[in-house]
């Protein structure tokens, strides 16, 4: 053999390799042609094996002749695998298209109670002015749950409070007070009191108890907010602007707001606080009995009785305490009819909040 | 309180619109809470004049009647009532109008005869509840005059709060009206025309209980019992009263005017004419008003002749003393009761009433002598007779009126003002309290019925002197509320507070809100439910209907609702049944609320997280199954929530079914190792079908948990160290562990744990296999061991001698096999 038909054999593996790699289906295919031609065993590496064939003085030409051939079927290779690639990978695309219209697989919601929520909201808005949380119990004593909020036995206001009582299991002992569910959560600031010294900022929210027909604005059970605040000089003023503020929070921050005198034992001077309409913003409907306002608390500077109970000496210390209906605020808050829908736990009602 | 404008304007001049004046004394503390028009109703009902009254031609029952309504205004009206005559004035309802119940008036033909209108009795007016005739207007009414004019009124619904017993009356929400307008009150005129021989020659009263301070009785005879004046019985109807005669119509307007509850006797029943306040007899019984025979307690207060009980005491009077049409003599009572125990009596007979109400909140000592006098002047302008000279007074000396010093700063302090003393003074001069300089020093009372506080030096002292009336002002504190009060609450602005701030204190709801967010963020929803449910609730626990630990209700609303629940379950079910019967049973819920029991007779309440979980938990959707709700469900919500709070790892252990109620194979008790020893979770589970069954669930199977709040909480860390993870990747091993079936994975699991040590990661169980080559009865566990390799470097030796150990240990412990 000569050179010259060496370098013919050359060219037609070239040739041949080029079409194989063009005809390579897939990257296997491409792969399968690469190392048959440019592997260990390939037809290159054959070729030149037979270089031994050829004269000593030609055999150092092999490599320049060899070499472009094989950068060039290196290169082509290269290039097919890049473009068989490519139309793997824009193949597996098209094949994985979805409908991306398809509606979303349905998790389960979740959702938060609307009172829990509004509880929080409550909390976190006095929160800002430094009162804290306290919680206290639901079986409560006819001494912390009205004796010592300056309701003696026999007196009017009882009235204001039906009540249920518990039924001792056995006798109770002489001088015991009578035991009761928690008509209102003010019974919690008799216990604040009594466990701390002034200055005092709480909350002491939680379910009531009272013996109520139910419709769609009472129920025998439902929630309140307290908040009693206790200092040197804390005053009707400061009473004022905290509940403003509260309302602005709350209700938003045009919304008018007015005191007007109540009357609570537990509180001297008392108020009720009002907001306007929040359905009619003052122009008077069905909701606020044609007012235009809406009671959403009631309030006071805490009575010297109170205070002396809680173990507070009214002469140094004043402050104040309020009182709201959770269920009445997270009905206005949310456009609620009905008090019944917060213990009655339709689904379709909860998991819009 | 029912309070007509008309009545209320006889005492002061009001130039306010209704709703005006609602808001002036809604801002002094009578709120208004309705407004109701009288005569809204009466629209074409004018004062006619009957001309003549015919017999009806086709019918004998019936009159044909000829009306002037006003000039040149004539018309034929049959009528069905007899007390009409030619002359009398009367209501006519013309054509077109529509009263009371939507009764349409328009011209008819009655008997063959045409009627153009309706001649009005005052029952069918709404007005009187005389339903005998036509109301017979007085001569002198002018024809042709709209009735709404001439009988309309305006009714303001006030609600007087329980401390303000002196303005439940018109003369009392009247004074009110003029503190806030200035005008003057007019009180009335109290004049009695006495006449013969004294009121003690007839009547004689002992008092021979404490519990009546006063009493004072007036002799009236020559009475002729008939109906009150057609203005009287309006005002008492407007005013929510039922007209009666005109000798309990005096009472009933004396106690609506004045606030003063009145009782007339028939005196020819009381026994002697001797009257006796005194405590019942045992055995003792009266009949009362409304015909009902009672037992009398010894503890009840009784007007009493000697022949017995005539009435019981501010509460409701006897049949055998009721003034009736046969009545001649009238002994009228006024009296003061100690409001303890009246209230008392009326609970006991559930007989509260318009008097009773009264007398719970105390009387002014005056007003038992001014009621008296009022009572008998409109006996007698009503029902004629004579009063004898005189009165029965059993306590006459006025006591010396209340004083009550106050501290203008003090005042100030607490309204958070800086009002001038003079201010302060000309408010309370307002609603009648005077105030004149105290001494420097002088003492406060700050606390009712205790010894009065010395005030400093400098303090200015006012000492006010308290009308009468005004039972309520009595500390200092109570005149700060009257200052504030009768200024108006608009004028107080508000500020924010700027005082010290309270001590650090955490908030107890910080860990139960971080639950309420974790599990709802897992698709569950929060339910609020009722804390006291039913007895059948609780024996469906289990629980004895006489369970010692229950906290019952003496009074319950229901039946239902009438037990603390000693365990969450039934109230999440019954949300699962109701949801159910709505439609819905795909259902995730979950509470944060109290279970309660009595323990050693004392009330616990103990925080619990109970979840529940029923029908498809992730729902399907077109392309995936559902996937039902389960134990596995819930044990992979329980496990998750312990490693969020705390890195905590759960373990489950079977526990102890309660029979019926927990699936017996199905009950697993979750527990964390903590440092100082196993912690119960609670439990997790599936229900038992019958238990299902018995609340009328309609789901096959409900998954469940209930756990402990108090022991979620001990997962969380104070401080959580967190440091930084291995700069070499982790390593995986994967053993298959061959056991008995019967072997609990539980006890694998803690063998692998056990001997990997600190460097095990994370362990999974990816395959559970039975069958060959295994042999029965045996199974194979599939476990994923994620393992840290530490900080040095890369050592397979180490981790191959940390896998020989694993498997050691499980040879060893458990006779496992690794299967490769």
């Amino acid at each position: 053999m000569d050179l010259a038909s060496f370098a013919r054999s050359l060219e037609a593996l070239e040739e041949r390799a080029l079409s194989s790699v063009a005809a390579a289906a897939s990257p296997d295919d491409l792969a399968r042609v690469d190392a048959e031609i440019l592997g260990r065993k390939g037809e290159l590496r054959e070729l030149l094996g037979g270089i031994g064939a050829l004269p000593t003085e030609d055999r150092p030409r092999v490599g320049a002749l060899a070499n472009p051939i094989r950068e060039r079927l290196e290169a082509a290779i290269a290039a097919r695998r890049e473009d068989l690639e490519l139309a793997a990978v824009e193949a597996r695309l098209a094949a994985e298209a979805l409908d991306v219209t398809l509606p979303a697989r349905p998790l389960h919601r979740g959702s938060l109670h609307p009172i829990r929520e509004t509880e929080r909201e409550i909390s976190r808005i006095f929160g800002q002015f430094g009162f804290v949380v306290v919680e206290s119990p639901e079986v409560e004593t006819d001494e912390l749950n009205f004796q010592a909020l300056n309701i003696p036995e026999d007196h009017p206001a009882r009235d204001l409070w039906d009540t249920i009582y518990l039924r001792e299991p056995t006798e109770r002992p002489a001088g015991a007070p009578r035991r009761l569910f928690r008509t209102h959560t003010s019974p919690g600031q008799i216990r604040a009191m009594r466990a701390s010294t002034p200055p005092i900022r709480i909350l002491t929210p939680g379910r009531c108890f009272r013996y109520e027909a139910v419709d769609a604005s009472h129920a025998f059970e439902f929630f309140q907010v307290e908040g009693l605040m206790i200092d040197e000089g804390t005053s009707m003023a400061d009473l004022r602007g905290l509940l403003d503020a509260f309302a602005h929070a709350m209700f938003g921050a045009g919304r008018p707001t007015r005191f007007r005198p109540g009357y609570y034992p537990f509180t001297e001077p008392s108020v009720a606080f009002d907001i306007g309409c929040v359905v009619c913003d003052g122009s008077g409907c069905p909701a606020c009995g044609r007012s235009g306002w809406m009671t959403i608390l009631g309030a006071g500077m805490v009575h010297p009785v109170v205070l002396r109970n809680g173990g507070i000496d009214p002469e140094r210390y004043q402050g104040f305490a309020f009182g709201m209906g959770t269920d009445r605020i997270t009905m206005l808050r949310h456009a609620i009819r009905d008090i019944r829908a917060f213990l009655a736990n339709d689904l379709r009602f909860l998991e819009r909040l | 309180m029912r309070v007509p404008l008309s009545w209320l304007r006889e005492h002061v001049e009001i130039q306010l619109s209704p709703e005006q004046l609602a808001d002036r004394l809604t801002l002094l503390g009578m709120e208004v809470q309705g407004i109701e028009r009288i005569g809204a109703q009466w629209e074409h009902v004018v004062v006619g004049e009957i001309l003549e009254v015919a017999p009806h031609p086709g019918s004998n029952r019936l009159s044909l009647t000829r009306i002037r309504t006003g000039e040149g205004s004539e018309r034929s009206i049959v009528c069905g009532a007899t007390n009409i005559a030619p002359g009398q004035r009367i209501p006519v309802a013309l054509p077109g109008s529509v009263l009371p119940g939507d009764r349409r008036i328009e011209v008819t033909r009655i008997a063959g005869v045409e009627s153009a209108g309706m001649l009005c009795s005052g029952a069918e007016l709404g007005l009187t509840v005389d339903a005998d005739g036509i109301l017979i207007l007085p001569a002198e009414t002018p024809i042709g005059v709209a009735l709404p004019d001439l009988l309309g009124d305006v009714v303001l619904d006030v609600d007087v709060k329980p401390n303000r017993g002196d303005a439940l009356c018109i003369v009392g929400l009247a004074r009110e009206v003029a503190a806030a307008t200035g005008a003057p009150l007019r009180r009335p005129e109290i004049v009695v025309a006495e006449s013969g021989d004294r009121t003690e020659d007839h009547l004689a009263v002992s008092v021979e209980d404490p519990r009546c301070s006063r009493f004072v009785g007036r002799w009236l005879d020559g009475v002729r019992v008939g109906p009150s004046p057609l203005e009287i019985q309006r005002r008492l109807m407007a005013a929510g009263m039922r007209p009666v005669s005109n000798v309990v119509d005096a009472s009933n307007y004396v106690m609506l005017e004045l606030g003063k509850p009145i009782h007339t006797f028939d005196a020819e029943a009381v026994h002697e004419g001797r009257i006796v306040v005194r405590a019942a007899r045992p055995g003792e019984r009266i009949e009362t008003l409304d015909h009902v025979e009672r037992e009398l307690d010894p503890e009840v207060l009784l007007i009493a002749d000697p022949a017995g009980p005539l009435a019981i005491a501010g509460v409701m009077g006897g049949a055998s003393s009721e003034v009736g049409p046969g009545t001649t003599s009238v002994i009228v009572e006024s009296a003061i009761f100690d409001p303890v125990a009246i209230r008392r009596s009326a609970f006991r007979y559930a007989l509260r009433s318009e008097a009773s109400l009264r007398f719970e909140k105390g009387q002014e000592h005056a007003l038992a002598r001014t009621g008296a006098d009022r009572t008998a002047q409109l006996i007698l302008a009503w029902a004629g007779g004579r009063a004898a000279v005189g009165v029965v007074d059993t306590d006459p000396a006025e006591p010396a009126p209340i004083r009550v010093a106050f501290r203008s700063g003090r005042v100030n302090r607490l309204l958070g003002t800086s009002l001038p003393d003079a201010d302060q003074r000309e408010l309370l001069a307002r609603v009648e309290v005077t105030t004149e300089s105290a001494p420097a020093g002088t003492p406060i009372p700050v606390l009712p019925g205790e010894p009065p506080v010395a005030s400093a030096p400098e303090d200015q002292v006012w000492i006010a002197t308290i009308p009468g009336h005004r039972r309520d002002l009595v500390i200092e504190a109570d005149l700060a509320e009257e200052i504030a009060r009768v200024r108006g609450y608009d004028a107080l602005l508000g500020r924010l507070p700027s005082t010290i701030m309270p001590a650090y204190r955490e908030d107890p709801w910080r860990f139960t809100d971080e639950l309420r967010h974790l599990i709802s963020g897992r698709g569950f929803s929060e339910v609020v439910t009722h804390a006291l449910i039913g007895p059948e609730d609780h024996r469906r626990l289990g629980l004895a209907l006489d369970d010692a630990e229950t906290i019952r209700a003496e009074n319950p609303v229901t039946l239902d609702h009438s037990e603390l629940r000693r365990d969450l379950l039934p109230s999440l079910v019954h949300v699962l049944a109701d949801n159910e019967r709505q439609r819905r049973d795909e259902i995730a819920i979950f509470e944060i609320g109290e279970r309660h029991r009595l323990a050693l007779g004392e009330p616990h309440a103990e925080r619990r997280l109970g979840v529940l979980a029923a029908g498809a938990i992730d729902p399907a959707g077109w392309d995936e199954p559902a996937r039902q709700a389960g134990i596995g469900e819930l044990k992979a919500l329980v496990a998750w929530l312990a490693d969020r709070l705390g890195e905590a790892r759960v373990r489950f252990l079977p526990a102890e079914p309660r029979p019926g109620i927990d699936h017996p194979g199905r009950t697993a008790q979750v527990t964390v190792e903590g440092p100082e020893g196993t912690i119960v979770i609670g439990t997790v589970g599936e229900l038992d079908p019958r238990y299902l069954a018995a609340m009328e669930i309609r789901a096959g199977q409900v998954a469940w948990a209930d756990l402990s709040v108090a022991a979620l909480q001990t997962l969380v860390p104070g401080r959580r160290r967190i440091g930084l993870p291995s700069r070499q990747p982790s390593v995986e091993r994967d053993l298959a562990v061959v056991v008995p079936e019967t072997l609990p994975a539980g006890r694998v699991e803690a063998v692998i744990r056990a001997a990997a040590g600190p460097s095990l990661g994370a362990l999974r169980l990816f395959d559970r296999y039975r069958g060959a080559p295994l042999a029965p009865g045996e199974v194979s566990l599939a476990w994923r061991l994620r393992i840290d390799p530490g900080d040095g470097p890369p050592d397979d030796s180490a981790i191959d001698s940390l896998i020989g150990a694993v498997v050691a240990s499980l040879h060893d412990e458990l006779g496992a096999r690794i299967r490769s």
